[in-house]
């Protein structure tokens, strides 16, 4: 078994708006199984761009990409989309739900594209996400109604459903006050430690990173 | 799968904001509904004018149309020559059809008739005591003319079928009779051209609303009227000819011209006027339906367009967490073709309910009661295949944009 679940080779991007600049140059890098990585950097230092291209809804850079085996680079938007479903998870720095859906549904809704599991199996385990991480009782409320910090954790239960094998989060704490970015961490650090979890977070929360088991810091495009 | 994920989101969009989706369903509604309106009163109207047409007009005619123009023999000879021939005139040898049981046993071998007449017309003058009015008299075949033009309705006096039995009775229009001051059993006298008098019994008086025929004609038996020209049992002057599709006489033309030796003159031909009108009627009833539905489909495509850019952080996450372009499409086209056949079913009804109560408005000419309507459900499918076809072209172009939408660009805000 390869341990290596992520594989960046040189990847280099261009903005061209609104003149050419080379964001990303030669990045390359690895990220073990279970591992849980920060990105961290100062604004505008690349670190956003290169997980969206990471999480491969940015398909316009040059070099490699590889997670767990496959070899991502110049497939289809719609292969990119299916592997998306199957292997990665999102949280966003805003919680990015959907508004008109429970929080159930929510969390059940990347399961149901996937149809590796029936429905009734699938409602079973969001149940069980969403009681992890606390939010059993707000199950059946639209997302609308809960809390900011609610949000965020049926956010992460979304991400876990299809037990992906990267979990991407694009400031997953940016937009949370301090007791709810610690109940994240936590739960982060849970998921890296205690089910092997692979977690990728751009953040720029100092003390957020230093509790990862590796960072990765960058500047101007590159590597530290 | 009609429980798919996709399907959910469509229909979890729609029910979500009813308001909008009534908003969007109304447009192909009134659409629809107007398309079924105009369709059925303006083929009401088609058919009414063809109903009053036809009460005085045959869809094929037969008939003798004199001899063709020899009197200048001579130039077929010497075409280049300055010849000229001095009161020279186009001689009729025959008059009428002489040999009419040959031509109508060739029609009785015709398909697509649903009926045929021979008539003997003649042109008379009326007289009763001071007053004289020119005019027709028609002796028709009594059972046949009945069947072809429907004659036997139009009586407000005296019994059709009498006509069969009373070589001396006549019918006359109701305006002759008003001119000539003419009652139920009076008698009156016809004059033919070539001096012939005879008297006649009035036995019933007839109103086609046809105000030229109202005021000209009138019927009698054919054998008395080929006792009035002293022809014999052969002769006629017309053979009028019904047949099952109205609009479609040329393939009988075709096919009896070279039978027969006289002209054989579809009702086309005869009346281009009313072929014009029908068919621009029909034309404006479509480009005002279509220009309807057209706008219920800008409608539809605004408010698809509305949709499309209040959820496209929701489209966003969709694609982020795996959705394709193509599921996209599929949950916004969905919502585009629930929303065409929902409106497209109330419309069917609400463009019937239309129709009754047009259908009800009074209109008092011409023999009518009530304005025109027909219900053909052909028109009803019509309407909503094109409100149909309209939605998803409406649906599909924001619905192609949307899953074009880039995430990234929208998730980094």
């Amino acid at each position: 078994m390869n341990d290596i679940i992520l594989k960046a080779d040189n990847i280099i991007k261009y903005f061209y708006e609104p003149e050419k600049f080379q964001v990303l140059k030669g990045i390359s890098f690895e990220v073990k199984k279970g591992e849980f990585l920060a990105l961290v950097g100062k604004s505008g230092c690349g670190k956003s761009t290169l997980m969206y291209v990471l999480s491969t809804m940015d398909t316009d850079y040059e070099g490699s990409l590889t997670i767990k085996d496959t070899v991502l680079t110049k497939q289809s938007q719609n292969e990119l989309a299916a592997f998306r479903n199957e292997n990665i998870g999102f949280v966003f720095q805003f919680h990015y739900l959907l508004p008109e859906f429970s929080a159930l549904e929510n969390v059940m809704i990347p399961a149901l594209k996937l149809k590796r599991y029936s429905r009734a199996e699938i409602e079973e385990k969001a149940y069980k996400n969403l009681e992890m991480l606390g939010l059993k009782d707000q199950a059946l409320k639209r997302v609308t109604k809960l809390s900011g910090g609610q949000q965020q954790r049926v956010a992460i239960a979304r991400a876990l459903i299809n037990d992906p094998a990267v979990i991407m989060g694009d400031e997953p704490t940016g937009n949370l006050d301090t007791a709810n970015t610690q109940i994240v961490f936590d739960i982060f650090r849970e998921l890296a430690r205690e089910r092997n979890q692979t977690i990728i977070a751009v953040t720029h929360d100092d003390d957020f990173a230093k509790n990862c088991d590796r960072i990765i810091e960058m500047k101007d495009g590159q590597m530290v | 799968m009609f429980s798919s994920i996709n399907n959910r989101i469509s229909q979890v969009h729609l029910t979500s904001d009813v308001k909008q989706t009534i908003v969007a369903m109304l447009g192909v509604t009134f659409g629809i509904s107007m398309y079924i309106f105009m369709t059925g009163f303006m083929s009401g109207v088609n058919d009414t004018q063809a109903d009053l047409a036809f009460s005085a007009l045959a869809h094929v005619r037969i008939y003798n149309d004199g001899p063709a123009d020899n009197s200048n023999i001579a130039r077929k000879v010497f075409p280049d020559d300055i010849i000229n021939v001095r009161n020279a005139k186009v001689i009729k040898y025959t008059d009428g059809i002489k040999n009419s049981t040959t031509i109508l046993s060739t029609l009785a071998k015709q398909k697509d008739i649903t009926g045929y007449t021979s008539q003997v017309n003649i042109n008379v003058f009326f007289k009763n005591a001071g007053n004289k009015v020119n005019g027709i008299v028609s002796g028709v075949d009594v059972l046949n003319e009945d069947k072809v033009y429907g004659s036997s309705k139009h009586m407000i006096q005296g019994n059709w079928n009498e006509l069969k039995y009373r070589s001396d009775g006549l019918f006359v229009g109701v305006e002759l009779a008003r001119i000539l001051g003419l009652k139920m059993n009076d008698n009156v006298n016809i004059l033919t051209s070539d001096g012939v008098s005879h008297n006649y019994k009035v036995i019933g008086i007839f109103r086609t609303d046809v105000s030229s025929v109202d005021k000209t004609k009138a019927y009698v038996a054919i054998n008395a009227a080929r006792q009035l020209l002293g022809v014999n049992q052969d002769y006629v002057t017309d053979i009028q000819i019904d047949m099952v599709d109205y609009n479609n006489t040329q393939p009988l033309i075709d096919n009896i011209k070279s039978l027969i030796p006289y002209k054989v003159e579809s009702w086309q031909m005869g009346n281009q006027q009313l072929v014009a009108g029908s068919s621009l009627r029909d034309t404006i009833a479509r480009a005002v339906s279509l220009t309807i539905l057209l706008v219920a489909g800008f409608g539809i495509y605004n408010i698809m367009n509305m949709t499309i850019n209040q959820k496209i952080r929701e489209i966003a996450i969709l694609k982020a967490m795996g959705f394709s372009g193509s599921d996209v499409t599929k949950i916004f086209l969905t919502q585009a073709i629930i929303i065409g056949i929902l409106g497209g079913c109330v419309g069917m009804v609400l463009g019937y309910i239309i129709s009754r109560l047009v259908n009800r408005v009074k209109f008092e000419i011409a023999g009518m009661y009530h304005l025109p309507m027909t219900y053909y459900p052909h028109n009803y499918l019509l309407a909503f295949a094109f409100g149909l076809i309209t939605t998803f072209i409406a649906g599909y172009l924001p619905a192609h944009k949307a899953s074009k939408i880039d995430p990234v660009s929208i998730l980094r805000g």
